[in-house]
C-alpha cells in the first residue's frame, strides 16, 4: 500500500454545528488508485466530512495534506484547483443549460479547446450522452455521468462519490462500477460513500466506518467480512438479536385495518398489501424504488392511477389530506425538513398543526394546545426548554419526536412512518424505536417504510420489499434477514 | 440560537424605543410637534398606509407580496365616485361596492398566485398595471377630469375622514379598530395560525391537512379589502375621488410591514410590529415636514428605514454578513 | 406536445412572432401603422426601454430583481440634464450618468449579495432614497432649456432612416448577446440564478457576479437617463416613475424567467419593442390612450400565466415519465 503515491491525508478533523458535534477527530488517507469506502449510518458525519474536503464547510480543527503538502480548504475553488471533485448524491446541475455548458462552466481555459477535449474524453470512455440535451431532461444516472465528466475534465485526481448508486437502477449500477474500475486503473483515488455493504466488498480497496463522528473501524477490505462491518456500524451496547420480549400475538384472523389493493401511480405499480391492528409492516426498498411516491399517494398528496386504498373498508381514494387524517391515517414524511417540521414555529404550534380545527373552534384554545403538547413531551421524553422553543433549535432526534407527536395527536388508527430515523443520532433512534413499540402495543397499525434494512430487521412483524416500483417479495417475521432484504430490494 | 430568539422578542421593544426617540427628536426640533392634537391629527396622513400594511402583513407572512395595492386604492376610489355620481347609487351602496371591488382584485391576485402558481411579485406587477389601467379606462369613459377627479361628496361621507368621536379623530378610531381586528385574526384564531404555518413551510402545512391555496388566496383578499377601505378613507379625507390616490403608497406599506419585524421571506411577523412601524413612518413624515424639510425627504427617510431594518434582520441569520465576519475574525485570531 | 415544447424553448421566437403579428394585425386596420415612419417612431421610442431591459436581464438571470432602475434613470437624467443645460459636454454628462448608475448598482449589489437583503426589498428601498435625492437635487423644478444640438441628436437618422440611438443600442445589445453566448463569464449570471449551490461548487464567485449584475443594471439605467433627456428635451421630477415596471414586463414578455437562470437579451429587447409598439398601435387603432395601461397589464398577465402553465405541464410530464421509467424492470422501456 505504502508504495503508492499518497493523494490526500486528513488528520484529526473536528466540526460542529451549533451544539451538535458532528465530527470528532477524524483521520483519513487516500492513495493513487485506491477506493476508500466510507460507510456509516445516517447522521454519522459522512457528508459533512466530504463537504469539508470540498471546501464547502470549514473545519473547526485538524489538518488536510494534499500530496504531503498542507492546504487550507477555504472555498470550493481551492479544492477544485487541488484536483478534488465531489459528485454529490443529488447532482447539482444547471437545469436550464445543456450538458456541454454544464460541464464546461467554471473553467478558465479556452472554450473550443476544452470542447475538443471533452469529445475526446467521451469517446475514450465510450459513453453515449448527447451534449446538446438540456440538463432538466436527464435522468439521475445521466446527471451523475455529467458530474463525473466534469470532474474528469478538470483532471481531478481525487473523486468523492457520495452514495452515487442510491438513485440508479440495477443495470446502471453495473456500468457505473465498470466506470469506477476504469478510473481506478488510471490512478485516480476515490472516496466512496455508501450504506450498501455488498458494494463495499465489490468495489473498495479500503474501508472506513464512521459512527457518530468518529472512525470505529478502518483497514484494507480483505481484512473484513460482513459481520465485522455490521458490528462496527451498530451503536455500542446493542445486540444483533431481535427484541424478542416485545413480541405479542397479532390477531391475523381479524380483517386487516388497512388494505392497499393493486395501487398504481407514477413511480409505483400494482402494489398490494395489508396491515393489521397492532402490527408493524415493514416496507423495505432503496431510494428510488417508489416507496415514498406510494406513501404520498396513500396520503392524498400524490396521484393514484389505478387501484384502491381501504381503511376499515372505506376507500381513501380521492379524499383530501385533511379528510384522510380525519379518517384515521396519518403520515410521518420522509424528508423531515421539507415536509415535516415548521422550523420557525415552536413545539406547541408544530404539535397541533394537524388538528387545529379539533383543538379550537375559531379562536385558538391555548390551554388545550398546551395539554396536548405536554402529553407528548412527557411521553416521548422530548428535550425542550419549554413548549415555546422553536423547532429549528432542537436536535434532529427531538424534531422527529415532535413530528411523530403531531401525527399521533390526530388519534390515527394507521400510522405511516417514512424513514423515521433518517438523520438522527443513535440515542434518539433508540427512543423512536421505543415509541414505535409503544404504538404497536396500543393497537395501532404501523406501516414502516425504510431503506435502512437493519431497521426493518429490528422492528417489523412482516416485511414487503419494494423493487422497481412494486412489492415483489413478502417476508414473514422469521424470514427477515439482512441478506433476504438486500437481495430482494436489488432485484437480484 | 438563544440570542436570536431574544432578539426577536425585543424587536417590538426596539420599535417602541425608536418611536419615543423619534418623537423626542422632532419635538426638540419643533416643539409644536409635541402638541397632542397635532400628533392625533397626524394619523390622517398615515392611516391609509397602516390600513394596507396591517393586512399586507398576512400576505408577507405566507411568503408572498402584493405590489398592486396602490392601484387598488385608486380603483376603489374611482369606482366609488363613479357609482355615486354617474350611476346614481346611494353613497353607502357605492362605498360597499368599492370595497367589494377591492376584495375581488385581491381575489384575482390570490388566484394567480395560489392556484395558477405565478410568482407573487410578477402576478401583482401585472395586476398593478391592470387595476390602474381599469381606473384610467373608467375615468376616460365617464369623461371626468383626471386632475380634479370626482368631488362634492355629501357631508355624511366626508365624516369618515373628518369626523370625531369622543375627542378622537375618526382616523385614529379606524386605525385602532382595524389593528385590533387584524391582531385577533392573526394571533388569536386558527386562521392566523394557518397563515403562519403556510408561510413557514407550505409543504409541511399541506402534509398537515391545511389547504394552503385557500389560505394564500384569502390573505390576498384581505389586503385587497384593506386597500379598498384605504381608498374610501382617502377619498373622504381629500373629498375627491381620483385614480392616482395610491400611486406612491406601496413603498411605505412594505416598509411598515418589514420594519414591523415581518420577515420578507415569510413565516414570522406581528401586527403589533406593523402597527408601531406605521406610526413611526407616519410621524416621520409629519416630523420632517414640521422641521421644515421638503416633503421629498420623506422618501429618503422611508427608503433608509426599509434598507436598514431589513439589513439588521438579515444580519441575524446564518450565512450572512455578521456570521461571515465573525468566522473571518475567529480564523484570524487563531 | 412537441409544438408546446418547441414553443417553450424558443421564447424569443414567440415574442418576435407576436411583434410581427401586432404590426400586421394593426396594419390591416390602419395601413399607416406599417409604414416606415411609424415603425421608426416605435423603434426610436423603445431605445430607453431596451437599455433598461438589457440591464434588468442581467439581474433577473441571477434570480434577483431591480426595482430601482426607474429612479436611477430619473436621477441620471436630472444630473446629466443640468450639466448639459449649464454648458458641460455631453461626454462629461454621460460619464457622470454612468457613475451614478455604478454607485447605485454597487449599493444594491452590496445589500443583496453581501448583507443578503432580498433583492426586491433592497432595490425598493434604494428606489425611495434615490427618488428623494433626485427631487432634493432638482428642488422639484423641471430641467428645461436643454441645448437644441443635444435634443436634435436623438432625431438623427442614418442608413436610410434608422434612428442613430436605436442603431447604437442595437449594436450594444448584440455585443451583450455575444458576451452571454461566447464569454466564459457570460454564463455565470444565468448559472447562479439556475442553481446557486451548483455554481459555488464549480468555483463561481456568486457574490462578485451578483454585484456585477446590479452595477450593469445601474449603468444601463444611467445611460437611459441621458437618452431620456435627449429624446424628451426636459426632465420633470416624475421622470422614470413606473418605468421599472415596463422594463420588467419587457423582460418577461421576452422570455426571461423571474426565478432566474433562463432568458436572453435578444428576448428582452424584443419585449421592450413590444411594450412600445402597443402604445403606438393603440393610437393607430384610434383607441383612446387611457386603454394603454390595462392592455399592457393584461398582456403581461396572459403571457406570464401561459408561461407558468406550459412549464408546469412540461415539468409534470417529465416527472411522470421519469417515475414511470423506474417501474419497468428493464428501465427505460418507453
Amino acid at each position: 500500500m505504502s508504495k503508492k503515491k499518497s493523494l490526500i491525508r486528513l488528520e484529526g478533523i473536528w466540526k460542529s454545528f451549533a451544539d451538535n458535534q458532528v465530527l470528532k477527530g477524524v483521520s483519513l488517507h487516500l492513495s493513487e488508485g485506491e477506493i476508500v469506502a466510507i460507510i456509516g449510518g445516517n447522521g454519522a458525519g459522512k457528508s459533512t466530512l466530504m463537504k469539508i474536503l470540498m471546501g464547502i464547510y470549514t473545519k473547526d480543527r485538524g489538518e488536510i495534506y494534499i500530496n504531503e503538502e498542507k492546504v487550507h480548504m477555504s472555498s470550493p475553488s481551492v479544492a477544485l484547483d487541488k484536483g478534488i471533485y465531489l459528485v454529490p448524491q443529488e447532482p447539482l446541475l444547471f437545469p436550464n443549460m445543456t450538458v456541454e455548458e454544464n460541464i464546461l462552466i467554471g473553467f478558465r481555459q479556452n472554450k473550443s479547446e476544452l470542447s475538443a477535449r471533452l469529445h475526446e474524453l467521451i469517446e475514450q470512455l465510450g459513453w453515449e450522452i448527447a451534449l446538446t440535451r438540456k440538463a432538466n431532461t436527464l435522468s439521475i444516472a445521466e446527471q451523475q455521468l455529467v458530474e463525473i465528466l466534469r470532474g474528469l475534465l478538470r483532471e481531478a485526481k481525487i473523486l468523492i462519490l457520495d452514495e452515487p448508486t442510491s438513485a440508479l437502477t440495477f443495470n446502471e449500477v453495473q456500468s457505473f462500477f465498470q466506470l469506477m474500475k476504469d478510473l481506478q486503473a488510471k490512478g485516480i483515488g476515490m472516496f466512496y460513500i455508501t450504506h450498501r455493504l455488498s458494494e463495499v466488498f465489490e468495489m473498495a480497496t479500503d474501508v472506513v466506518i464512521l459512527r457518530d463522528g468518529t472512525i470505529t473501524v478502518s483497514g484494507p477490505v480483505e481484512e473484513f467480512d460482513r459481520e465485522i462491518l455490521i458490528k462496527g456500524l451498530m451503536p455500542e451496547n446493542t445486540e444483533m438479536a431481535k427484541a424478542e420480549g416485545e413480541r405479542e400475538a397479532i390477531d391475523y384472523s381479524q380483517a386487516p385495518i388497512l388494505k392497499v389493493d393493486g395501487l398504481t401511480g407514477y413511480g409505483f405499480r400494482d402494489v398490494s398489501f395489508d396491515v393489521h391492528k397492532g402490527e408493524i409492516l415493514g416496507l423495505a426498498g432503496v431510494v428510488g424504488s417508489g416507496r415514498t411516491e406510494l406513501a404520498e399517494a396513500i396520503f392524498g398528496v400524490g396521484e393514484i392511477i389505478r387501484g384502491d386504498v381501504l381503511l376499515e373498508d372505506k376507500s381513501l381514494k380521492g379524499l383530501s389530506t385533511m379528510e384522510i387524517i380525519e379518517e384515521g391515517l396519518n403520515y410521518v414524511p420522509e424528508d423531515r425538513h421539507l415536509h415535516g417540521i415548521f422550523h420557525m414555529a415552536d413545539v406547541r404550534m408544530n404539535t397541533t398543526s394537524a388538528i387545529l380545527s379539533r383543538v379550537s373552534k375559531f379562536f385558538i384554545n391555548k390551554k388545550k394546545e398546551t395539554e396536548i403538547t405536554k402529553k407528548f413531551i412527557d411521553d416521548f421524553r422530548i428535550k425542550v426548554t419549554g413548549q415555546g422553543q422553536e423547532l429549528r433549535s432542537l436536535s434532529g432526534g427531538n424534531q422527529q419526536k415532535v413530528v411523530i407527536g403531531r401525527i399521533l395527536s390526530s388519534d390515527p388508527k394507521v400510522v405511516v412512518l417514512d424513514e423515521p430515523t433518517r438523520g438522527i443520532d443513535a440515542g434518539a433512534r433508540g427512543d423512536v424505536y421505543k415509541i414505535i413499540h409503544q404504538l404497536k402495543k396500543q393497537g395501532l397499525a404501523i406501516l414502516l417504510i425504510s431503506s435502512d434494512f437493519e431497521e426493518i430487521f429490528e422492528l417489523a412483524d412482516r416485511a414487503e420489499v419494494m423493487c422497481h416500483g412494486t412489492n415483489t417479495v413478502q417476508l414473514a417475521k422469521e424470514e427477515i434477514t439482512m441478506d433476504a432484504l438486500t437481495h430482494a430490494s436489488f432485484g437480484a | 440560537m438563544e440570542r436570536l430568539k431574544n432578539f426577536k422578542g425585543k424587536w417590538d421593544l426596539s420599535l417602541v424605543v425608536l418611536l419615543i426617540t423619534e418623537i423626542l427628536i422632532f419635538g426638540w426640533i419643533n416643539p409644536r410637534f409635541l402638541r397632542i392634537h397635532v400628533l392625533l391629527n397626524s394619523a390622517n396622513d398615515f392611516v391609509t398606509v397602516a390600513m394596507i400594511a396591517l393586512f399586507m402583513t398576512f400576505v408577507i407572512i405566507t411568503g408572498g407580496i402584493d405590489i398592486s395595492m396602490g392601484s387598488v386604492v385608486g380603483l376603489s376610489s374611482v369606482v366609488m365616485g363613479l357609482l355615486w355620481q354617474e350611476l346614481g347609487f346611494g353613497i353607502w351602496t357605492a362605498v360597499f361596492c368599492a370595497i367589494l371591488v377591492g376584495t375581488l382584485c385581491g381575489a384575482f391576485n390570490g388566484f394567480l398566485v395560489a392556484f395558477v402558481g405565478v410568482q407573487a411579485m410578477v402576478a401583482t406587477l401585472g395586476t398593478s398595471f391592470l387595476y390602474a389601467g381599469i381606473s384610467l379606462v373608467i375615468i376616460g369613459f365617464s369623461g371626468i377630469s383626471a386632475a380634479e377627479g370626482i368631488t362634492g361628496f355629501p357631508d355624511s361621507f366626508r365624516a369618515i375622514g373628518h369626523g370625531e368621536f369622543m375627542g378622537l379623530p375618526s382616523s385614529i378610531i379606524l386605525f385602532v379598530a382595524l389593528a385590533v381586528i387584524a391582531y385577533i385574526l392573526l394571533h388569536r384564531t386558527t386562521y392566523g395560525r394557518r397563515v403562519f404555518l403556510t408561510g413557514i413551510n407550505r409543504a409541511a402545512a399541506e402534509f398537515s391537512g391545511i389547504k394552503t391555496k385557500l389560505i394564500i388566496l384569502s390573505t390576498h383578499m384581505l389586503v385587497g379589502t384593506g386597500a379598498a377601505i384605504a381608498g374610501i378613507y382617502i377619498t373622504s379625507y381629500l373629498s375627491s375621488s381620483r385614480a392616482d390616490h395610491g400611486a406612491t403608497i406601496i413603498l411605505s406599506v412594505i416598509t411598515a410591514v418589514v420594519l414591523g419585524g415581518t420577515s420578507i421571506t415569510g413565516g414570522e411577523g406581528s401586527i403589533i410590529g406593523t402597527f408601531l412601524a406605521s406610526i413611526i413612518i407616519g410621524l416621520m413624515t409629519l416630523g420632517l415636514q414640521m422641521a421644515g424639510m421638503p416633503t421629498q425627504f420623506t422618501g429618503i427617510g422611508i427608503g433608509l428605514l426599509l434598507v436598514v431594518a431589513v439589513s439588521i434582520k438579515s444580519s441575524m441569520g446564518e450565512g450572512n454578513l455578521i456570521s461571515d465576519l465573525k468566522r473571518k475574525f475567529q480564523k484570524e485570531s487563531k | 406536445m412537441i409544438a408546446i415544447k418547441k414553443l417553450a424553448k424558443m421564447r424569443e421566437m414567440t415574442a418576435l412572432i407576436f411583434l410581427v403579428l401586432l404590426f400586421v394585425g394593426v396594419g390591416l386596420r390602419n395601413p399607416d401603422f406599417m409604414n416606415a415612419q411609424s415603425i421608426s417612431t416605435v423603434l426610436k421610442g423603445s431605445v430607453m426601454y431596451i437599455l433598461l431591459a438589457i440591464g434588468m436581464t442581467f439581474v433577473l438571470l441571477t434570480g434577483g430583481i431591480d426595482i430601482s432602475v426607474g429612479a436611477t434613470l430619473g436621477m441620471a437624467a436630472a444630473v446629466a440634464g443640468t450639466m448639459i443645460r449649464d454648458g458641460s459636454s455631453v461626454v462629461a454628462a454621460m460619464v457622470v450618468a454612468i457613475v451614478i448608475g455604478i454607485v447605485i448598482g454597487l449599493i444594491n449589489g452590496f445589500g443583496v449579495a453581501i448583507v443578503k437583503v432580498p433583492s426586491i426589498i433592497m432595490t425598493l428601498g434604494v428606489m425611495g432614497i434615490t427618488r428623494g435625492v433626485m427631487v432634493v437635487y432638482t428642488g422639484g423644478r423641471w430641467i428645461e432649456n436643454l441645448p437644441d444640438s443635444f435634443k436634435l441628436a436623438s432625431q438623427v437618422k442614418i442608413l436610410g432612416g434608422l434612428n442613430v440611438y436605436f442603431l447604437i443600442v442595437m449594436i450594444f445589445a448584440a455585443l451583450v448577446q455575444l458576451y452571454f453566448m461566447k464569454a466564459r463569464s457570460g454564463r455565470y449570471f444565468a448559472a447562479i440564478g439556475d442553481n446557486l449551490e451548483g455554481a459555488r461548487l464549480v468555483g463561481i464567485s456568486a457574490k462578485k457576479v451578483m454585484i456585477a449584475a446590479y452595477v450593469i443594471s445601474g449603468i444601463c439605467a444611467g445611460i437611459a437617463g441621458v437618452v431620456f433627456a435627449s429624446q424628451v428635451g426636459f426632465v420633470t421630477s416624475n421622470t422614470g416613475v413606473d418605468i421599472e415596471m415596463i422594463a420588467i414586463a419587457a423582460c418577461v414578455l421576452g422570455g426571461v424567467s423571474l426565478s432566474g437562470g433562463l432568458g436572453s437579451v435578444t428576448g428582452s429587447c424584443i419585449g421592450a419593442v413590444i411594450m412600445t409598439a402597443i402604445n403606438s398601435a393603440l393610437i393607430y387603432l384610434k383607441v383612446p390612450s387611457f386603454w394603454n395601461k390595462s392592455i399592457q397589464g393584461m398582456l403581461l398577465i396572459v403571457i406570464v400565466v401561459s408561461d407558468v402553465l406550459i412549464h408546469r405541464y412540461l415539468e409534470e410530464q417529465a416527472r411522470k415519465r421519469r417515475l414511470s421509467a423506474r417501474t419497468s424492470v428493464l428501465g427505460g422501456a418507453e
